[in-house]
């Protein structure tokens, strides 16, 4: 069903230099089952389509991903010309796109 | 068990938090983080107005009004708010101080405005064996506050990785205060998160801990309250630092009746360098946002655009329209757009030229111009890089006043 990924995730982002980085995590193994083959790189790109090149990590132990997105704050937080300099926001904003998850996890 | 808290994330948070923590419950130790990388940079230009400041002075304020307290309580006071100045923040408290220093790199890369090295945490645990009652320093990692005073407790050796590690994710977790017990938490729906209670790790010696905080206050400790702050601002698993190498992937959570216990946590050597933070100043900036109400917003945008352009250059200028308007609106606030416009410049006259280029627009414009606020003369701006040193090359010292 096509719902918010917020639905059954959570995240958590900020900033590192010019860097963001963005935590995502599920609340069952389940689900992070499912979000782990689901949230591509490839596909986080798209979901995000201002992410340029993006490292992703996988944290099986905490049911979550993390995502390192960089150079998306340029110069950083005090020269970034950029909404939400900081990247904070960035996590609310993945949450809210509306992604086919499994009826099962709803 | 030594019971760690913390009462500060960031430079600028909850003041009544040191009191509500001392207030609040039994503590060891109270720790707080005052230094973001912008703070470095705030400091930096105090210090260039006033060299006897460079360092938080909240946190001065918060022991006028609490440094009896801890004393009497028997509560250890570390921070970093010490910023660019630790010694003479420390000078200024009454009480048996240790600071710590050796961070400054500005010898090193003197184009910088500030540079420092993040230093780990054995010049914390330094002062607190040498009786110190409050130790400031200035740049150490934020986890390090938690590390030392734990290193210093249990005596732990420089290589006792897993007992480091496990520490270090205690302090990662405490670093941001009420970010680990609900504050912007996702699931901030199921919770009551009005006002967060400040955390508190409760470190065992082998370095596993519980997260907790004290009966009555807001907020919550769970796994995902929890989850939500490790995962913050981190990046490969790896999580290096200047005394272990932390590995994220090995952290166990479990909850608690009082919160949420963490162990299992591997440590391994660190890197043979230490990060720098450097800030140098990159110019001066300026922003205005200009409102475009009701009917044809891109061509009211474009009219505007063209003649900021016109009028003072399109150089450094950056522009973004929000589209929030929405047609045949029943408020006007939702019958409008936002149309930002940013610029950059390493000429300080420029920035303020822009203001006044923007202003001169208000009646010689789009129908309905108005702007949110009206522009000020443009700010400094720093521009943050990361550097790395071998870590001969710097020398940490704890110093007992």
């Amino acid at each position: 069903m096509k719902r918010p990924l917020g639905t059954i995730v959570g995240a958590r982002s900020g900033d590192k230099g010019g860097d963001a980085n963005l935590g995502v995590w599920t609340r069952t193994e389940e689900a992070y089952e499912w979000l782990n083959g689901f949230l591509t790189t490839a596909k986080l790109k798209e979901l995000l389509p201002e992410a340029g090149e993006v490292s992703r990590y996988e944290l099986p132990n905490l049911k979550a991903l993390n995502f390192v997105l960089h150079g998306l704050l340029g110069d950083g937080v005090a020269s970034s010309t950029r909404f939400d300099p900081q990247a904070k926001a960035l996590g609310e904003w993945l949450r809210s796109r509306e992604v086919e998850i499994p009826e099962a996890l709803l | 068990m030594i019971r760690i808290g913390n009462a500060s994330g960031f430079y600028g948070d909850r003041l009544s938090a040191v009191r509500e923590q001392l207030e609040g419950g039994e503590l060891d130790v109270l720790t707080g983080d005052y230094l973001a990388e912008l703070t470095m940079l705030i400091l930096g230009r105090d210090r260039m107005k006033d060299s006897s400041l460079g360092y938080a002075r909240t946190f001065l304020r918060q022991m006028e009004d609490c440094l009896a307290l801890a004393l009497d309580k028997g509560v250890k006071i570390v921070v970093n708010a010490g910023g660019l100045n630790p010694e003479g923040l420390a000078r200024k408290l009454d009480a048996k101080v240790g600071y710590v220093t050796g961070d400054d790199l500005k010898a090193r890369f003197p184009e910088a405005l500030t540079a420092n090295a993040y230093l780990g945490a054995w010049e914390i645990a330094d002062c607190l064996d040498q009786g110190a009652q409050v130790v400031v320093t200035g740049r150490v990692t934020d986890a390090s506050l938690v590390v030392g005073p734990a290193a210093a407790h249990f005596g732990w050796a420089r290589d006792d990785w897993d007992e480091l590690a496990g520490a270090t994710v205690a302090g990662h977790v405490l670093e941001c205060g009420t970010q680990a017990t609900g504050g912007n938490y996702a699931f901030f729906t199921e919770i009551d998160a009005t006002r967060p209670g400040f955390p508190i790790a409760e470190i065992d010696e082998d370095g596993s801990c519980l997260i907790t905080k004290h009966d009555g206050t807001g907020g919550a400790v769970t796994v995902d309250t929890v989850t939500a702050q490790l995962l913050y601002e981190i990046g490969a698993p790896e999580y290096l630092g200047p005394d272990v190498t932390t590995h994220f992937d090995t952290i166990k959570l479990d909850e608690h009746p009082r919160g949420v216990r963490i162990s299992g946590t591997r440590g391994s050597p660190p890197p043979d360098t230490l990060k720098v933070c450097l800030n140098t100043l990159g110019g001066f900036r300026n922003n205005t946002t200009f409102v475009l109400t009701g009917l044809d917003v891109d061509a009211k945008a474009e009219l505007v655009k063209r003649q900021l352009h016109e009028a003072i250059g399109d150089e450094g200028l950056t522009w973004t329209l929000a589209r929030t308007d929405h047609p045949d609106a029943d408020t006007e606030e939702r019958a409008s757009a936002l149309l930002h416009v940013t610029i950059r410049t390493t000429d300080p006259k420029r920035a303020k030229g822009f203001s006044r280029a923007a202003v001169e627009l208000a009646l010689a414009s789009y129908p309905g111009f108005h702007v949110t606020a009206p522009p000020g003369d443009g700010t400094p701006f720093g521009v943050y890089r990361a550097a790395y040193v071998h870590r001969g090359e710097v020398s940490a010292k704890a110093v007992l006043l």
